[in-house]
């Protein structure tokens, strides 16, 4: 199984640092959640495991070798991104933008093969955008568009599959569909899924793992339950929280929240 | 249903291109009929396979079948080129006119007329050879330039549409100094090539842009998927394996040199490449294996038949064909300016 880490990790744009001497190991076929505040550098960590974003100084290991030295083709053949809201020229119909997906097997002007066109077929049903196989992407739901995304990278075949907020902008069937087709092809397919995620109790409830982030930096990392405590949650997020096991999943679930700076105010 | 609803897109891009042939194909006959001199049908038919009148042939072959070629060509290298720098900046108002490439071709003409073709005729064995030279070379400092300043630990899209934009204007300017320290006649003629002419109407220059088109646009089109996944951002694009710099420069090199031939030869023709490709994509959608072939003939035709309006509309002045593209184009440029608010 391929396996991702980093080692002393610095990340930064310009003179600002975001990201200050990260170490992580991935576990491999599992679901992996990276939540924290705007600005804590979870993104960014994300782009940079994804080579999208360059490091400063330290390494990342995609399957033990450094990933600089290996050719950006090859890292597409083992590890697939999707962007925050990625944007498709108008027009694009699905199964055009799903056969984007085989971009990494293509040589030359190369035409889609049977083994691409058997992929592409496999894509669009797990992903449930059979359907709209034939309508532009811009003409789509949120939610259907987010499939739609997730149906390129998963024709990509790769191990990996790395998610910035998947969820973004979906309503809540829409989120909760998109997250149990991640865990349906973590579970069936064994890929390992690496999201950053802003709802909590999402994250706990789909991630076996999960790194809390504040300032570039990992605060708590471990399953749902190392992570998700009062203590841990007012280190990275500045809340007063209620946490209580949920009777359905048996993961924690952060029932209600408060900020911390407002207990304060309404103590004066 | 589904295999059906592919086999529609497969099939109405067949309809398309057959269309596009067959339109060319007819303005083709009627620019051959009209002009200073008409040529009744028969008589090019005749003319054609080698049966006509020794006037009818010296019209034809030497006057009009040279700048009917030429404006085939110019019209589908402009429309690849807006094609392919829409795509690469992913910016649908992007075109070698607007990014600055033909005001630096303009400018290295204008700096031409000035510097060595004081009050000489235009037939001076000089001006023919050394101005589309000039004028290549322009657009490609201007390319140069805009790369450069634009530069900055890698190519942002948007900042290379903002430093076109700037290079453009500081071309612009340089043209008007020379132009106004000129004589009335060379003015004039620097006025008709900022326009948009085909000034170029023999064999010679057809020659000299045929195998450049014959081996760019194929080579563009060869690379059409590098151009999708482009125009998905580098974010996408890098995430499914492309080296997005490296493909970029390659792209963007492409996109300058067919505009700056084809400027070269056709003046400052503007808007050709920047409506082209939006018609399109309108018609064919934005995949480039479909799309760029559509422009190329889409270009050729537009190119055509505003040469072909342009030589007749005040018979006998000609209106420079630069002229007729912009009339005809710039209500639809307005229309898409309000529509992508």
């Amino acid at each position: 199984m391929v396996t991702l880490s980093t080692q002393q990790l610095q990340v930064g744009y310009g003179d600002k640092v975001i990201i200050q001497d990260l170490s992580l190991h991935i576990p491999e076929g599992e679901i992996t959640c990276i939540i924290g505040p705007n600005g804590c550098g979870k993104s960014t960590l994300l782009k940079t495991l994804a080579r999208i974003q360059r490091a400063k100084s330290g390494s990342i290991f995609l399957d033990g070798k450094a990933i600089q030295d290996i050719p950006t083709k090859e890292i597409a053949k083992q590890m697939a991104i999707l962007p925050q809201t990625p944007g498709a020229p108008n027009g694009l119909t699905v199964y055009e933008l799903v056969s984007f997906g085989r971009s990494p097997y293509k040589k030359g002007y190369g035409k889609l093969t049977n083994k691409d066109r058997d992929v592409i077929e496999w894509a669009l049903e797990v992903t449930g955008t059979d359907e709209f196989r034939d309508q532009a992407i811009d003409a789509l739901s949120g939610g259907q568009r987010q499939r739609a995304w997730i149906a390129m990278a998963i024709a990509q075949e790769t191990e990996l599959l790395m998610l910035d907020e998947p969820t973004t902008y979906l309503d809540l069937a829409h989120q909760l569909e998109v997250l149990k087709l991640l865990e349906r092809l973590n579970k069936e397919e064994q890929r390992t899924i690496v999201m950053v995620i802003h709802d909590l109790n999402h994250a706990a409830r789909f991630s076996n793992y999960m790194v809390a982030m504040n300032s570039g930096a990992i605060i708590k990392e471990g399953t749902p339950f190392d992570v998700m405590t009062p203590e841990n949650l007012r280190h990275v997020f500045n809340i007063e929280a209620d946490i209580i096991q949920d009777p359905k999943s048996g993961k924690p679930v952060c029932l209600s929240y408060d900020l911390i700076e407002q207990k304060t105010l309404v103590k004066k | 249903m589904m295999a059906k609803e592919k086999g529609v897109k497969k099939s109405r891009y067949t309809q398309l291109i057959i269309l596009l042939v067959v339109l060319i194909l007819v303005v083709f006959f009627v620019s051959l009929n009209l002009g200073a001199i008409r040529i009744a049908p028969l008589n090019v038919m005749k003319t054609l396979i080698g049966l006509g009148s020794s006037q009818d042939q010296l019209v034809l072959f030497d006057f009009r079948l040279p700048e009917i070629i030429l404006a085939l060509l110019i019209g589908a290298g402009l429309a690849v080129s807006g094609a392919v720098l829409q795509s690469v900046t992913r910016n649908e108002l992007a075109d070698p006119g607007i990014i600055g490439i033909n005001a630096g071709a303009g400018f290295a003409v204008v700096l031409f007329i000035f510097l060595f073709d004081k009050s000489m005729s235009s037939t001076n064995f000089l001006t023919i050879f050394a101005m589309p030279l000039f004028a290549l070379l322009g657009a490609l400092l201007a390319a140069f330039i805009i790369y450069t300043l634009a530069w900055k630990k890698g190519i942002s899209p948007v900042r290379l549409i903002l430093v076109g934009i700037g290079v453009n204007a500081g071309f612009g300017a340089g043209i008007t100094i020379f132009q106004l320290k000129m004589a009335p006649q060379d003015f004039t003629k620097a006025t008709v090539w900022l326009a948009g002419d085909i000034w170029a109407n023999n064999w010679l220059y057809v020659l000299s842009l045929l195998p450049w088109i014959i081996i760019l646009i194929p080579y563009v089109i060869y690379k059409a998927h590098s151009l999708n996944v482009l125009n998905l951002g580098d974010h996408l694009a890098i995430g499914l394996g492309t080296s997005v710099e490296r493909e970029r420069r390659l792209l963007l090199i492409l996109a300058v040199s067919l505009a700056g031939f084809c400027v070269a030869l056709g003046g400052g023709i503007a808007f050709l490449g920047l409506v082209t490709p939006h018609i399109a994509r309108r018609l064919i959608g934005p995949k480039h294996e479909l799309l760029l072939p559509v422009s190329t003939l889409l270009g050729a035709l537009l190119l055509l038949l505003a040469d072909t309006i342009g030589n007749n509309i005040f018979s006998p002045t000609e209106v420079p064909v630069g002229i007729v593209v912009a009339v005809l184009s710039a209500p639809y440029f307005i229309y898409l300016l309000m529509k992508t608010d």
